[in-house]
């Protein structure tokens, strides 16, 4: 298995990049694939509140961090980096990935490189995809509809939209289903994985007292996520053994 | 050992079948044993399960996540308390729904929970297909298929029609004399309180037609259970 970067991200802030980074190292744990984490969201991270053990907030920008994420890919006992983009970066990171010369290993396949681009509903988000085409030639691109925080993409036509996703070659499109706001918010509260919550259990592992009703929005939700994650092949993109359902 | 409690869930599709009557004489059946039960109405407007039984039954509107909360987390609860769900044929739809999302079925069998549809049926065709889609969507689920004879009569091709249902178990609401049922309409109308001690004033043979009534329909309770409790033994089922 090669070592893997995950960029999860947008431009636009609020658009649930982290959501997406959280459910995506639930799905990962659940197949038994080792993964790290790197929160960009410099000094205080919302990813690592819901997953310390696996978490190190870094600033992308900054030299000796960038090195702290690429120099090890192949030393560290995990193989999968996921790194949860701060709002507004995405374009800077992936900059400064082309300038260290990462997007040039994972064209020569040393690296596997998997983007997830989450799209807001406004059509902004469309114009993002044009701007960040030419850095994702060579990765696994992936545009998330996000609808955990909005319930319609209301600017969006679907003509526009499939305008813009046949610009860029491989593209896959993953849909983020909406989750019942309460479940989303009891969450929230808790600071615990999804599926920690799921699993009915505080962030030091002790039984909690969680509403069923909302775990079992969320176990559903993860369910249809894990069937879109399914779907696009994510684990074989990554190289981990997709498991048996 | 503890045993399994059950959380019986009266439903039916349609409107004026007969629901709020068989989880009322379920209700009544327990006080009458003098055994407590925790009872649901998921009519938010007109409350008619809660009215009767003010002490024993909340009302939750299942179109708000409180009103589910409230109402799935507590049947989850393994207290060996029986629990009755009147579900409003309003709701019927959105209650399969949740039970379906949030795994409901699942959860409770995992906790010792035992739900036990008493799905009430009527010679409609659409009622006769979501008893199918349940069965077929929980094949395991104990499905009771009640013949509410005065709510909703079958006619002459009951047998026909009953045999279609998916069912293990069955039971019979005979109907009672318009007089009978006028009186147990009334509100405030126990028929627990009845059995425990029936009004003088009222005619004897009004008396002995509701007494034999209540006592077919307890009867048929008490048979049910007792069969629910040999299949949870196993050297006796």
């Amino acid at each position: 298995m090669k070592p893997a970067v995950i960029l999860v991200g947008a431009d636009k802030g609020g658009v649930g990049k982290t959501t997406v980074s959280r459910v995506l190292l639930d799905y990962l744990a659940a197949n038994n694939v080792v993964t790290r984490a790197f929160d960009t969201e410099s000094p205080r991270g919302t990813l690592k509140r819901f997953h310390p053990g696996i978490t190190e907030i870094v600033d992308i920008n900054h030299t000796p961090d960038q090195m702290k994420i690429i120099d090890t890919l192949n030393s560290a006992g995990a193989k999968i980096s996921v790194i949860d983009v701060r709002a507004g970066q995405m374009g800077a990171t992936l900059r400064a990935l082309r300038e260290i010369g990462f997007l040039d290993a994972a064209q020569a396949e040393q690296f596997t490189f998997v983007v997830f681009h989450i799209l807001g509903p406004s059509i902004s988000s469309l114009d993002e995809i044009a701007e960040i085409a030419p850095f994702v030639s060579d990765a696994n691109y992936f545009l998330v509809k996000n609808f955990i925080n909005e319930t319609t993409f209301f600017e969006w036509d679907p003509r526009t939209y499939a305008s813009y996703f046949r610009k860029i070659k491989h593209a896959g499109d993953v849909t983020i289903p909406k989750l019942n706001e309460m479940a989303f918010e009891q969450v929230e509260l808790s600071g615990v994985p999804f599926s920690a919550f799921v699993n009915n259990q505080t962030a030091e592992g002790d039984a909690a007292k969680y509403s069923f009703v909302l775990r079992g929005y969320v176990r559903t939700w993860m369910r249809n996520i894990s069937a879109e994650f399914d779907r696009v092949g994510l684990l074989a993109t990554l190289g981990a053994k997709a498991p048996k359902r | 050992m503890q045993r399994r409690t059950p959380a019986y869930i009266v439903c039916s599709p349609q409107a004026r079948a007969g629901v709020t009557t068989v989880a009322r004489l379920f209700g009544d059946y327990f006080q009458n044993q003098r055994r407590e039960f925790i009872g649901f109405d998921t009519d938010p407007h007109e409350t008619p399960f809660a009215s009767r039984f003010p002490r024993e039954a909340r009302v939750t509107n299942l179109s708000v996540i409180q009103g589910q909360i409230s109402l799935f987390d507590r049947l989850l609860v393994n207290d060996e308390t029986p629990k009755i769900v009147d579900v409003w044929n309003r709701s019927f739809k959105h209650f399969f729904a949740i039970v379906r999302e949030v795994g409901f079925i699942e959860e409770a069998r995992r906790l010792s929970v035992e739900p036990i549809i008493l799905y009430v049926a009527d010679e409609t065709t659409s009622s006769l297909e979501s008893a199918l889609q349940i069965n077929r969507q929980w094949p395991d689920l104990t499905l009771v298929i009640v013949n509410n004879e005065g709510a909703a009569p079958m006619g002459a091709e009951v047998h026909d029609i009953l045999a279609r249902y998916p069912s293990e178990h069955d039971l019979q609401i005979p109907p009672l004399d318009p007089i009978v049922q006028k009186i147990i309409e009334r509100p405030g109308f126990s028929l627990s309180r009845f059995m425990l001690a029936p009004p003088t004033d009222m005619s004897i043979v009004v008396r002995t037609a509701l007494r034999v009534w209540i006592n077919r329909n307890f009867a048929q309770f008490q048979s049910f259970e007792l069969r629910m409790t040999m299949s949870d033994t196993p050297f006796l089922s």
